[in-house]
């Protein structure tokens, strides 16, 4: 994937417009960048930091324009030095700033993994609620792209099992740019995994100031037979084989968690209560990740209602490899939630 | 520097530039995945590094540095078209294309792979330099990294550990000016690389990277210093990158066609060469050899398979299997 790739992609104007096509249009990159510009009129104390987000607007075009509308102060270039980004960031918001940063490549937390996760997630706490960490870390998650082991991992695992983080993931452009306001006004520490796959997909996205509640999930499809729990790309892969699946007589509902820690348990549970069969999805390896824990507590909280057991579509447990169909056979799609659809619906 | 090592360094650069441009023509074409960075422009900087580094040392390449795995692949390993099919992500390439562009890899030439969380071996050639020494080989551990990755922590780290243990460290940073936009004066507290490195202690300089002359030279040195024992030694070359920002250029006008008209260090190295009488015929006939021998590169990196699917799971532990799905 290039920047050239991930730019606001180009208007084609040509052919005279259908009347649904009048309404806007918006790419997830843009719907992402409206949510920061309204941020950053609504909150004084707000800035943008990473490494080129100013001028160049980011290597996915993410931060493109805020340079020119509010400075250099409050959009800020910064070295190649993720720890010190995160630290940054994890300072002003001890003293009440509020800033959003940009890592480039989620993978790249790692170099800062000791910020988020020692300072940032753990300092409300061990202070006694005498600090706020109301900061955002926003990066670009996921494979699919040839980016090989250091440019497409899933990395909400990683920060799993570290309280004090909210964890938010998007499927689709509303979302992101509600999500984003939401984490933004959060007096909590937000990493906000933004699917690089999903940076092109676009939508009817309101162009006013709004927010979409955070540790909520929503209900993506309605159905009866089996619940499928999915987040980010997941979602759309989860309602191409829900569609599927009603071909062959099945009716799926899917479950967008939207934020992954806290993340909604009623609304999941409610689901499975309802059809009685689950499919949790999640492109990171399976071993200690999202899909692990939905099973479990599904499986502890539904016993009853549970028709079979839960399946469960991830990622292999390898590393991401660099050659396209090799990448094929470690990641989820949609043909292996079809799977999964029918294997629970066989109970 | 007798004339016939010249132009075995102006053949080297050659073969960089050919590689990185026949990379350009196959990545527009789209059959080579991911991203690309070419080192067009550093071939100077590449070719020196290259032909002073032994198959017993250990290089650590970034993500331009695809004519230094190909150079030492071509050198000591006699099969340069394995760095070319890895790119494809072949299952002839050097990491049966699990590694491809930012993480080709074969010990058996010195190329202990690339890291694309830029700088993080500048940690890891610490190890391969302390094992040298433990064991009292007379080996170099080289760290090639550009100047924004001079922003990592492990920069620091890594020096100063080099610095009180006497490692046999070179690092090599390629400074050709900016991170991806970010320009080097601005990212750091020293525009000079070398500025920054003085209070570590031990030998540092900086040099013109586009000068194969000076840059063979003082490679030359740097490699014999740490090779008898002498500690580290932290080089700077002052170069510039042919490519913006992927495929779209940012920097102004006059500096590109400045660096690309009269710093470019092939037509510099041409031109020493045509100085000392050798024929335009014979400088002609080098590119045209290099151009030849990457085609046939491509042209085996595309005739290659793609891996064995079950390449997928393989490897991920020494003694486990991991499952399929
Ligand atoms: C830890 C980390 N942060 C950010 C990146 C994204 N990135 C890739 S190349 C690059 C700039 C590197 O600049 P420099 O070291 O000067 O190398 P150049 O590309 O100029 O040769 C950045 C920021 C990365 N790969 N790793
Ligand atoms: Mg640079």
């Amino acid at each position: 994937m290039t920047a050239a790739d991930t730019a606001t992609p180009k208007r084609t104007a040509r052919t005279p417009r259908k009347a649904r096509d009048r309404v806007r249009k918006v790419a997830f990159t843009r719907a992402l960048n409206d949510a920061l510009d309204l941020a950053m009129a609504k909150h004084d104390e707000m800035f943008v930091i990473g490494e080129d987000i100013a001028e160049m607007g980011g290597d996915f075009g993410v931060t493109k324009g805020l340079l020119a509308k509010y400075g250099p102060e409050r959009v800020r270039d910064t070295p190649l030095s993720e720890a010190a980004i995160i630290g940054t960031c994890a300072g002003a918001a001890m003293v009440g700033m509020r800033p959003v940063a940009e890592i480039m490549f989620a993978d790249f937390i790692a170099e800062c993994y000791d910020q988020v996760v020692n300072n940032v997630a753990k300092m409300h706490y061990m202070f006694d609620g005498q600090f706020k960490a109301p900061l955002v870390i926003r990066t670009a998650c996921g494979g699919g792209f040839g980016g090989g082991p250091h440019h497409s991992q899933s990395v909400e695992g990683w920060f799993l099992n570290v309280p004090g983080i909210v964890i938010v993931a998007p499927s689709n452009p509303i979302d992101a740019k509600g999500l984003l306001l939401a984490s933004i006004d959060s007096d909590d520490p937000v990493l906000f995994l933004e699917h690089k796959a999903l940076y092109r997909s676009r939508a009817e996205v309101p162009p006013e100031y709004y927010t979409t509640p955070l540790g909520q999930a929503t209900v993506a499809r309605e159905g009866s037979d089996v619940t499928v729990v999915a987040a980010m790309r997941m979602v759309p892969m989860a309602l191409e084989a829900a569609e599927q699946a009603a071909g062959s007589g099945v009716s799926v509902e899917v479950v967008d968690l939207r934020t992954i820690r806290p993340y909604d348990a009623a609304t999941v549970l409610a689901s499975v209560a309802k059809t009685g069969r689950a499919v949790v999805a999640n492109e990171a390896p399976r071993i200690g990740g999202l899909g692990a824990e939905l099973s479990a507590r599904i499986s502890e909280e539904c016993f009853a209602d549970l028709k079979g057991p839960v399946v469960r579509v991830d990622g292999l447990d390898t590393p991401i490899p660099f050659s396209v169909p090799l990448e094929d056979v470690v990641l989820p799609d949609a043909a292996d939630i079809a799977a999964a659809i029918t294997t629970a619906a066989q109970y | 520097m007798e004339t016939s090592t010249l132009l075995g360094l102006y053949r080297d650069m050659w073969l960089i530039r050919a590689f990185e441009q026949g990379l350009e023509r196959e990545f527009e074409k789209g059959n080579v995945p991911g991203m690309l960075h070419t080192g067009l422009g550093q071939e100077a900087t590449q070719a020196a590094l290259a032909w002073h580094l032994k198959s017993t040392d250990a290089f650590f390449p970034d993500h331009r540095c695809h004519g230094i795995n190909a150079l030492a692949q071509h050198r000591h390993g006699g099969n340069g078209e394995r760095i070319m099919a890895e790119l494809f992500g072949k299952a002839t390439g050097v990491c049966s294309g699990k590694g491809g562009s930012l993480h080709s890899a074969d010990p058996a030439v010195g190329n202990f792979g690339d890291n694309a969380v830029e700088g993080s071996y500048m940690a890891t050639v610490l190890g391969v330099a302390l094992a040298a020494k433990m064991r009292g080989q007379p080996n170099v551990a080289c760290a090639i990294i550009g100047d924004g990755t001079v922003g990592r922590g492990e920069f620091h780290e890594s020096l100063n550990m080099a610095a009180i243990w006497d490692l046999p460290v070179l690092y090599a940073c390629v400074n050709n000016g900016y991170a991806i936009s970010m320009p080097v004066g601005e990212g750091h507290a020293s525009a000079d690389i070398v500025d920054m490195v003085q209070g570590y202690g031990f030998e540092s300089r900086q040099l013109d990277g586009n000068d194969i002359v000076e840059a063979w030279t003082v490679v030359g040195e740097a490699v014999e210093h740490i090779r008898s024992g002498a500690g580290p030694y932290f080089l700077e070359f002052k170069t510039w990158r042919w490519q913006g920002i992927f495929a779209g250029e940012f920097r102004p006008e006059a500096e590109v066609k400045y660096w690309k008209e009269e710093r470019d260090p092939i037509m510099l190295a041409g031109e020493t060469l045509a100085g000392r009488g050798v024929a335009p015929n014979d400088l002609e006939a080098v590119e045209q050899e290099m151009t030849g021998l990457i085609e046939e590169w491509i042209a085996f990196a595309l005739e290659s398979p793609e891996p064995d699917p079950a390449k997928a799971t393989a490897d991920v532990y020494v003694g486990w299997e991991v499952d399929s799905r």
